[in-house]
């Protein structure tokens, strides 16, 4: 009797458990599926835009804004995606998911490739090799007769590209090696002000840029040195400057100074202790730092547009800002959508290669 | 090899002065430790010997040269810190032989030293690794033998074994000391933990704020500590002390009464070691109120006349319960007497339990 009432009471309690079990399995669940939905939620506003640019680049004809192909992308891949995602909460094992989506995306390919592949076209990028690529329309607003308006003479793409790759790359290097060394100092020594100077550099990066643009112009004009890439490279270093030093700053904080005391034991003088152990410590912050001032350099459109007057020395963003005004006339959002990807590419590119170190970057620790 | 003087050494941090007057002599391939709470001011001397401190005042003297102005890495000086400090980027054996690429040292033979220097700590299978696939004992053993390498006229240990884990912790112990009877370079090691300082070191000077309470051999702390100080750091579990005031050959602390001989002053402060004290049928009462088993042994805290009172006795004595009322004695060569204004130590003066 005793035995079987506790019997009882067990399959109670057990029952019990497993409702609890179910419970807890169903809220994580649900979690799961509202976080997603969230992300997907807000992704969408970024990611359509992208999709279009994408989409019109490798599609669109002459005829003005063309929807043909653009809507049943979005057919196709939008289940695609969808699929992907409701597959990834079912599956169990990470390789039943890899299957499942190596399924869902191979159709989807075929289809894809089936519906809208013969409307894809590579005639957009035609400005990688032809300067003149508006050629035709030049004739077309000659044509209608508007008065007051030139066509603009158009360099070829890759002088913009080359001259935007200098005032990024060289930026680029002047800020890292800069941030480094004032970084080190800061986080190192002690000196008068130490604080106020750290609180001052960040209250300038907070201020918009753009009320310098007047200051900057006349300063860079005065120098004489409007009109050269240089002078935008210098304006960039000086306005990216102050938060790579404060980053650098909260990379250096995290090195132990017991590894620089080793190494000066060890014989180093305090230059060959800095170059040979603290330095290595912190090349994902300067990775960091460097992916940053690249990509600000690169897309970098104010002071471009303000300091640069001939069209040799146009930069990638003056070049996709000329093609969008140019084509307000004629409508070419085929080679728009073009030359935006074309501007993309590196960036994305740097993004990818990067995206380790950038992720590091709260690990790394930026406290003042 | 060489000998270490300190001569009047001070050393300020703006206005604050953290050592104020140091005077220690350290001979040639001794065993020193320094042994003091965190802020006494140990490591800041740890760094001066290093040379990455710069004294503030007095004499640095190594091999009676004076040292103070010499740059760390001019010293030949090999340093151990407790987070081990390896270099994150460098396989083991390219770690150790850091130090040799600056002296110099041809490439065959910083090969065969770095090599000599892993088997000396036995580390030699593990050249190829970097710090991070190390356990924490391993990266303490390449820290040695980093330091080891370019036979160092002083070896600076800094808390070398605080963390580790407790097995680990003895074995690092007895290991560090037979390689330093072996290479008989003169050793500093820096630690809080009295254990570590008693075990290891031919002679352990004592810190306090900045200033030496006490150089001695492990024995001279623990037999005849100088002050109230060093008799409640050295020594586990602590030592029970008690103030009184004296008067014709009484200490009287509130309650409770005891006899004194010798020359005290008017106030004193009573030592007596938990490891001897003794339960007896009379002498002192106390009740039991806590006891903690130590394996051997058996930590009694009891409530007395005196006031709450630490008492440790062999496990195999018969078990004492808590609640128990009992009286405890203690022999009256082991006590200690300290003046209660100066904390200093006053010799020849003992405390007796009272015959009734």
């Amino acid at each position: 009797m005793a035995q079987n009432g506790h019997g009882a009471d067990r399959n109670e309690a057990q029952k019990h458990w497993n409702l609890l079990a179910a419970k807890s399995q169903r809220n994580r669940r649900i979690k799961d599926a509202s976080l997603f939905a969230f992300l997907i939620a807000a992704s969408i506003p970024i990611i359509i835009p992208y999709f279009w640019l994408l989409t019109l680049a490798f599609s669109a004809g002459r005829a003005g804004v063309d929807t043909k192909v653009l809507w049943p992308s979005i057919f196709i891949l939008v289940p695609a995606v969808v699929l992907t995602w409701i597959w990834a909460t079912i599956a169990d094992t990470r390789r039943q998911a890899m299957v499942g989506w190596g399924a869902i995306w191979s159709v989807t390919i075929i289809i894809y490739a089936i519906f809208i592949g013969p409307s894809l076209h590579l005639f957009n990028f035609r400005f990688l090799f032809n300067p003149d690529f508006n050629a035709a329309y030049r004739e077309i607003v000659a044509a209608k007769d508007n008065p007051g308006f030139s066509v603009t003479a158009f360099p070829s793409v890759w002088t913009a590209f080359w001259n935007s790759l200098f005032i990024a790359g060289a930026s680029t290097v002047v800020v890292v090696f800069a941030a480094s060394l004032a970084g080190y100092y800061i986080s190192r020594f002690q000196y008068r002000y130490r604080e106020s100077s750290l609180a001052a550099m960040l209250v300038l990066h907070a201020f918009p840029t753009t009320v310098l643009l007047i200051p900057i112009f006349l300063v860079i004009w005065k120098i004489g040195l409007l009109d050269t890439l240089f002078g935008v490279m210098l304006v960039i270093v000086g306005i990216e400057l102050p938060f790579a030093v404060f980053i650098m700053k909260g990379f250096f904080d995290a090195v132990p100074w017991e590894i620089e005391m080793s190494a000066l034991t060890d014989g180093a003088t305090r230059r060959q202790a800095f170059y040979k152990v603290v330095l290595p410590q912190v090349t994902n912050g300067m990775i960091a730092v460097a992916v940053f001032v690249f990509i600000r350099g690169w897309e970098e459109f104010i002071f471009v547009l303000t300091l640069l007057t001939s069209n040799v020395r146009w930069t990638m963003s003056l070049y996709t800002f000329f093609v969008t005004e140019e084509t307000n006339l004629g409508v070419d959002y085929g080679v728009v959508s073009a030359v935006g990807v074309f501007y993309i590419i590196p960036s994305f590119v740097l993004y990818t290669i990067a995206q380790k170190y950038l992720l590091q970057m709260s690990v790394g620790g930026i406290k003042g | 090899m060489a000998t270490i003087e300190f001569k009047r050494i001070s050393k300020k941090f703006g206005d604050e002065t953290v050592i104020p007057d140091m005077n220690l002599k350290i001979s040639d391939g001794e065993f020193v430790a320094l042994l003091g709470p965190s802020g006494c001011g140990k490591s800041t001397t740890l760094f001066m010997l290093a040379g990455i401190y710069l004294p503030s005042g007095g004499e640095l003297l190594f091999d009676d040269a004076r040292v103070n102005e010499v740059e760390a890495r001019d010293r030949n000086v090999g340093i151990v810190f407790q987070s081990y400090a390896l270099y994150p980027h460098m396989t083991v054996s390219k770690n150790i032989a850091f130090p040799l690429r600056f002296q110099k040292t041809p490439e065959s033979e910083i090969g065969r030293r770095v090599k000599e220097a892993a088997e000396l700590v036995q580390v030699s299978e593990l050249l190829d690794r970097r710090p991070e696939q190390l356990s924490g004992g391993q990266q303490q053993r390449v820290a040695l033998a980093r330091a080891l390498v370019k036979n160092p006229a002083l070896l600076l240990l800094d808390e070398p074994l605080s963390n580790l884990d407790a097995t680990l912790r003895l074995a690092m112990r007895t290991e560090i000391k037979s390689l330093q009877e072996r290479l008989r370079v003169t050793t500093v090691l820096v630690t809080h933990d009295q254990v570590e300082a008693t075990t290891m070191a031919d002679r352990i000077v004592c810190m306090c704020d900045g200033k030496i309470e006490q150089i001695g051999t492990p024995e001279d702390l623990y037999r005849r500590p100088a002050s109230k100080f060093v008799a409640g750091f050295v020594g586990s579990p602590p030592i029970n002390l008690f103030e009184g005031t004296v008067a014709n050959g009484i200490v009287e602390f509130g309650d409770a009464r005891l006899e004194i001989t010798g020359d005290a002053g008017s106030s004193v402060a009573v030592g007596l070691r938990p490891e001897h004290l003794y339960f007896a049928d009379s002498g002192i009462p106390a009740t039991i109120v806590q006891h903690e088993p130590m394996g051997r042994e058996i930590l009694y805290v009891c409530e007395t006349p005196l006031g709450l009172v630490r008492i440790l006795e062999t496990a195999a004595a018969a078990s004492q319960s808590i609640g128990t009322s009992t009286h405890f004695r203690f022999e009256t060569e082991n006590t200690l007497a300290f003046d209660a204004s100066s904390e200093k130590l006053i010799p020849r003066v003992r405390i007796r339990v009272p015959e009734k």
